[in-house]
């Protein structure tokens, strides 16, 4: 039993080597901050694109509910070996396309940002559908029978009140993308779990890997109370019969 | 004889296997009040969700102010197209449910279409909404929220709305239904107003009173088809068909 603690859990370890540890969640939450941006607006584009009328636009319909379905399909990890390993070798691309090391990131960064939009957006978009999907069918009507476009009702009216109706789903989404972002330490992204192996094989002793998943819970603990409570206030909404108002 | 308003031509609809609709032929005279009464699944709401196009016809030809305006089954799906825009500019339509803005105020509701649609400034599009909705009696609920609005004042701003794209025809799906016994009257109440006024109006209801009193003419609808028309008084007191005998009087047992 004591091995087993001081494996994972040496205090000496963890002091010693906090400032990386940290360093390297840092880098995960930026990671995060930037992947959730990009994810949240190709997630709606993405629902809106599974949404259009009409039977000329089945094509895109069809192509969009594929891309959805199979970029949730295959692991994370697939995706990312695909495209920091695939990207490099497109040689009709540009250099700074090919090894993007944009703003003083470096490539590994920017390929965990592109793989981790493109799957996350993917899960995204399903939630939007389903918000979208939430909101009365009389809305979409009621707004094409004074005039306007499916456009302009989707952004004036269904969107509107589609988003007021996730927020729950949405924030576990982010919670699981922080989690994935340690992933891209399979292409030498320098985050907090890569770090914590590091230390691992110079020190032999694990406790820097706990350290950073503790520094994971900082975060997503309070988030996933903020769920549950973000649900029971919806729900109490619902009962009362009420509509979620935007404010 | 003058250029009908509307003119439905052998209208059929079907839902899948279902025909909901089986060759309607009717013309609407320019100021006409026309009650369509029939049994729930008869066609009749489906028969208003045509003449705008939320639910296009699979046959048959509608004529708007002379113009045709169904291009088959794609005429109301799809992108936005120039029928589309004729129709929708000129027919306002009331459902049952109200199907307000519930994120956006009374006047918010009223003023929406006629900014993004037609492009008004927000000043003249509040100006005119404000004016509509003291019309229909809500001029102390311009900030409201539809939640906060009785079932009665939400449908008279939902009529507010659809007067604001200053339509030419105004088509009300049961809008009564909904409704507590208490607040249909004022409803009627700004219907009737509408009517007096000259508006065209296809009006889909259950209450017999009002067709009477407001109604041009009444038509009565069974399984698709246009089973007997004619003036309020004769279908209503004297009818001849056997179906509209049995539900008119089913509807006046209640």
């Amino acid at each position: 039993m004591g091995e087993f603690f001081n494996q994972y859990f040496d205090f000496d370890v963890m002091g010693a080597h906090f400032s990386e540890v940290l360093e390297g969640f840092l880098r995960n939450l930026l990671l995060f901050a930037v992947v959730v941006v990009l994810a949240l607006s190709w997630g709606l584009i993405l629902a809106l694109m599974r949404q259009l009328p009409g039977r000329k636009l089945l094509p895109i319909r069809g192509l969009t509910i594929a891309y959805i379905d199979v970029l949730r399909a295959i692991p994370i990890l697939i995706i990312i070996l695909l495209i920091s390993g695939g990207i490099p070798y497109l040689e009709f691309l540009p250099k700074e396309i090919r090894i993007p090391q944009w703003f003083g990131q470096p490539d590994p960064f920017w390929f965990g940002v592109l793989a981790l939009t493109l799957v996350y957006g993917a899960y995204m978009a399903e939630v939007y559908r389903a918000g979208i999907e939430a909101v009365e069918p009389g809305q979409m009507e009621a707004a094409r029978s004074l005039g306007m476009s499916h456009g302009q009702a989707m952004r004036h009216v269904v969107v509107p009140q589609a988003v007021t109706k996730i927020p729950a789903p949405m924030l576990n989404e982010m919670i699981s993308l922080l989690k994935d972002t340690t992933l891209v330490s399979v292409i030498a992204y320098a985050e907090s779990v890569l770090i914590g192996r590091e230390i691992l094989a110079e020190r032999f002793n694990s406790s820097a890997i706990i350290l950073a998943g503790a520094m994971f819970l900082v975060i997503t603990l309070p988030a996933a109370r903020l769920v549950d409570y973000l649900i029971r206030r919806n729900q109490g909404k619902v009962a009362r019969g009420a509509h979620i108002e935007v404010g | 004889m003058p250029e009908p308003m509307l003119r439905l031509q052998g209208i059929n609809k079907r839902f899948g296997a279902l025909e909901v609709l089986k060759g309607i032929d009717l013309d609407v005279a320019r100021g006409e009040v026309i009650c369509v009464l029939g049994p729930s699944g008869s066609g009749k709401s489906t028969l208003l969700r045509c003449v705008n196009l939320l639910e296009p016809p699979e046959q048959g030809e509608i004529f708007l102010e002379g113009q045709g305006i169904c291009k088959g089954p794609d005429s109301g799906t799809g992108e936005q197209s120039w029928e589309l825009d004729f129709v929708r500019q000129r027919v306002g339509m009331v459902f049952q449910q109200f199907n307000l803005f519930p994120h956006k105020t009374a006047l918010e509701n009223v003023t929406m279409a006629p900014e993004k649609v037609l492009g008004q400034a927000a000043a003249e599009a509040s100006a005119k909404g404000t004016a509509l909705l003291e019309r229909v009696g809500l001029a102390d609920k311009l900030g409201q929220y539809p939640q906060r609005l009785s079932g009665g004042q939400q449908q008279r701003v939902a009529i507010a709305r659809a007067l604001a794209m200053e339509p030419h025809v105004m088509l009300f799906d049961e809008v009564t239904s909904a409704l507590d016994p208490e607040l249909v009257k004022e409803v009627l109440d700004v219907m009737r107003e509408l009517a007096e006024e000259g508006m065209t109006m296809i009006v889909v209801t259950h209450e017999l009173g009002f067709a009477r009193e407001v109604g041009d003419r009444v038509v009565f609808i069974d399984e698709g088809i246009i089973v007997e028309q004619g003036k309020p008084a004769d279908v209503l007191d004297n009818p001849r068909e056997e179906r509209t005998k049995k539900f008119l009087g089913l509807v006046l047992e209640r």
